[in-house]
């Protein structure tokens, strides 16, 4: 018999608990990687659209209302995050997740999203990036 | 009904009270709700948020002993805080709790400009209506807020809805309302994961429901449809339809069976928040 099969049942389950624990938190490190990334892709473009139109362009520059009947038009996942933030006011993606109880690394690229749409804005703050309605 | 429980279940919500169609008792509901919890001893917030077909002002004309010097348009404009767009009425109604109205602007011009609004207008609109949670029930000691909203899909009725932590869409069985209730309840209530329950009203007689088998028929077909709750069906009743407007049943007349179905009503809304 193996050591592990001579392990409790609820040994056993910690032991999956905590691998679970350490795969979901790699999962959000590739998942804000992805979305640094992103942001970055983003301002390359932004670059490159300002070179060739001699032009300012930037996706801060787009105002778009989140006003109820825009929310009708998001998909679900989007409007769950605009709602959060109108019930919060002003939040980090920590602080949406434990609103809207998803995942952290969901509303971040939610939120982030709805600021390159132009439906949010964010402001960076020491560490804490928060998201907020104009 | 033990009050200290029944304080518990309501402190600091909202609750909308929404049709899909006018002529539903929409606001005979909402107004009479209010005063049946503030008969209650809770202290109750009444906004009324059909600003393009305001009513409230009529109906508690009677209750109204000054000059009103803030609506709740001048609220969500910015010219007045939630306190001053609000009035007491409790005293002349003799209510055991205290009931607080604010009323829309029911001047034409008022209502011309709230159909000008624009979407930012709108997106102020519904951040003013999430924030006075925080004065009317920090600052205030209001227990629950309800809010009487403008039938159909626009602006006004959905900003309430989305702003609120449950809705009572007040239906009668006429087949237009309930195919209203039902796109409504797919496209917007579904949409905005809002809780939701449904009010028959004006129920006529000649649909022969007053046995309770056939009443629980018609609710769980209705249910079946609808894949929501029905909280109450409540009868037609031809003193209610003809009674001025000015009368508030649940003061005017407490007996009367539309205000013990009400009852029914405000204990089982009291379950569903």
């Amino acid at each position: 018999m193996s050591a592990s099969e001579n392990k409790s049942p609820t040994l056993n389950a910690k032991v999956l608990l905590t691998r679970l624990a350490d795969e979901f938190n790699q999962v959000n490190k590739k998942i804000d990687f992805l979305i640094e990334l992103n942001g970055k892709m983003l301002k390359t473009q932004e670059e490159f659209l300002q070179r060739i139109t001699n032009k300012s362009y930037s996706s801060k520059d787009i105002k778009l209302e989140p006003d109820a009947m825009a929310l009708l038009s998001l998909p679900s996942s989007l409007r769950k995050t605009v709602m959060a933030l109108y019930k919060l006011e002003r939040a980090t993606a920590e602080e949406l997740a434990s609103e809207t109880k998803r995942l952290r690394a969901v509303e971040s690229a939610s939120a982030n999203q709805l600021v390159r749409l132009g439906y949010l804005k964010k402001k960076r703050e020491g560490r804490r990036v928060y998201f907020y309605i104009e | 009904m033990n009050d200290s429980l029944l304080d518990k279940r309501m402190k600091g919500k909202v609750i909308s009270v929404h049709s899909s169609r006018g002529g539903t008792g929409k606001t005979v509901i909402a107004t009479n709700l209010a005063a049946t919890y503030a008969n209650k001893g809770l202290n109750i917030a009444l906004l009324d948020l059909d600003f393009r077909a305001p009513s409230l002002t009529t109906v508690f004309s009677k209750g109204i002993r000054s000059p009103i010097k803030h609506w709740l348009n001048d609220f969500l404009d910015g010219r007045c805080t939630v306190e001053q767009a609000l009035i007491n009425v409790s005293e002349g109604y003799n209510l055991k709790g205290r009931l607080l109205i604010g009323l829309a602007n029911p001047a034409i011009e008022a209502i011309r400009n709230i159909m000008e609004k624009s979407r930012a207008w709108e997106v102020t609109a519904v951040k003013k209506l999430f924030s006075l949670r925080s004065t009317l029930f920090n600052d205030m000691n209001i227990d629950c807020c309800i809010f009487d909203t403008s039938p159909g899909v626009q602006y006004s009725s959905i900003n309430a809805v989305i702003s609120s932590d449950i809705s009572v869409i007040v239906t009668t069985l006429d087949a237009l309302d309930l195919k209203g209730v039902k796109n409504m309840l797919a496209e917007l209530y579904d949409a905005f994961e809002k809780r939701t329950v449904v009010l028959v009203n004006k129920v006529f007689p000649e649909t022969r429901i007053w046995s309770s088998e056939r009443q629980k028929d018609l609710i769980s077909k209705m249910e079946k449809d609808l894949k929501h709750p029905i909280i109450g069906v409540i009868p037609c009743y031809c003193d209610v339809l003809q009674a001025k407007r000015t009368s508030l049943l649940a003061v005017d007349q407490p007996s009367h069976p539309f205000l013990r179905n009400l009852e029914e009503v405000a204990e089982k809304l009291e379950h569903a928040i």
